[in-house]
């Protein structure tokens, strides 16, 4: 690398996504073939990594904020998102179905690619909604779309959300 | 520290609503999440789910925490190596707890707030 391709480098903001992913919190195919049973699968794996002890509180949280309205964005991405105060740290969950899931998307693709963020409810987070618009960002072109769904393992994941993200 | 009950948690879970309504009401907040793809049209619907989880709350402990949301965000905040997550100050060794309606609380003594340990 140049002196000043170093420089570029270490003058461009880090993405929120950088540093918060974790191979704990990557599911490469999840089992469920529904949206309730999708985030289940998905917060249950959140126990173990000792983000939260209260998963139903969690996923009942999740469920209202579907109810809201769908966090599934289209082109088989979902971002499932929720602050509370029964979640000791931030974290992203990386999750992938093969065959997809139905997750009421706008334009009714089956979702493939899911990206869970959850945060304690400590004020306002601007970290929190930094997370949600680079990894909306990150997934908006279809060749990252792909190395996604192709990835062979999460370190492969974690190289390409991190480096969509900086684009 | 009293172990986060049943009539607690549900608590924590309509203040987690309480967030997630009050974050879909903000134009500023709303506006962000519309931006990137989030519709959240289903206001209502999540507004009786609120109703539903209060009618399952000890009344004198949702009068509190309604009365406490007026004054405060967040009613229910956890302790976290003795400092209170709402007001951060230190709080004593030992607090004694105190029974309403028979549902076993702890307050900051700065604030008031109801804690709990995470």
């Amino acid at each position: 690398m140049s002196t000043a391709t170093a420089t570029a480098a270490a003058l461009k903001p880090a993405t929120a996504i950088e540093g918060i992913l974790r191979s704990t919190l990557y599911l490469p195919n999840l089992n469920a073939r529904r949206k309730t049973s999708a985030l289940e699968e998905m917060v249950q794996a959140l126990v173990p990594a000792g983000v939260t002890r209260y998963p139903a509180a969690i996923l009942d949280l999740l469920a209202q904020r579907e109810t809201l309205g769908s966090t599934a964005i289209g082109k088989g991405i979902a971002v499932p998102h929720a602050r509370s105060a029964l979640i000791a740290e931030r974290a992203v969950l990386v999750a992938r179905s093969i065959r997809g899931i139905d997750f009421d998307a706008p334009d009714g693709k089956p979702v493939q690619l899911f990206f869970l963020i959850v945060a304690p409810s400590v004020g306002r987070d601007p970290i929190y909604l930094k997370l949600l618009a680079d990894i909306v960002r990150a997934v908006r072109l279809t060749k990252v779309r792909q190395r996604l769904i192709e990835a062979p393992d999460f370190a492969a994941v974690q190289e390409a959300l991190v480096h969509a993200a900086a684009d | 520290m009293p172990p986060l009950t049943e009539q607690l948690q549900a608590l924590v879970r309509l203040q987690d609503i309480d967030l997630l309504l009050r974050e879909a009401r903000d134009p500023k907040l709303a506006g962000h999440e519309a931006r990137l793809g989030f519709a959240t049209p289903n206001l209502g619907r999540v507004e009786r789910a609120r109703q539903r989880l209060a009618s399952q709350i000890d009344d004198r402990l949702l009068q509190t925490y309604e009365r406490m949301s007026r004054r405060f965000d967040r009613v229910v905040v956890s302790v976290e190596h003795r400092v209170c997550q709402g007001c951060r100050m230190s709080l004593p060794t030992s607090s004694a707890s105190k029974n309403t309606s028979g549902v076993r609380l702890e307050n900051c003594e700065n604030c008031g707030r109801i804690l709990y340990r995470l």
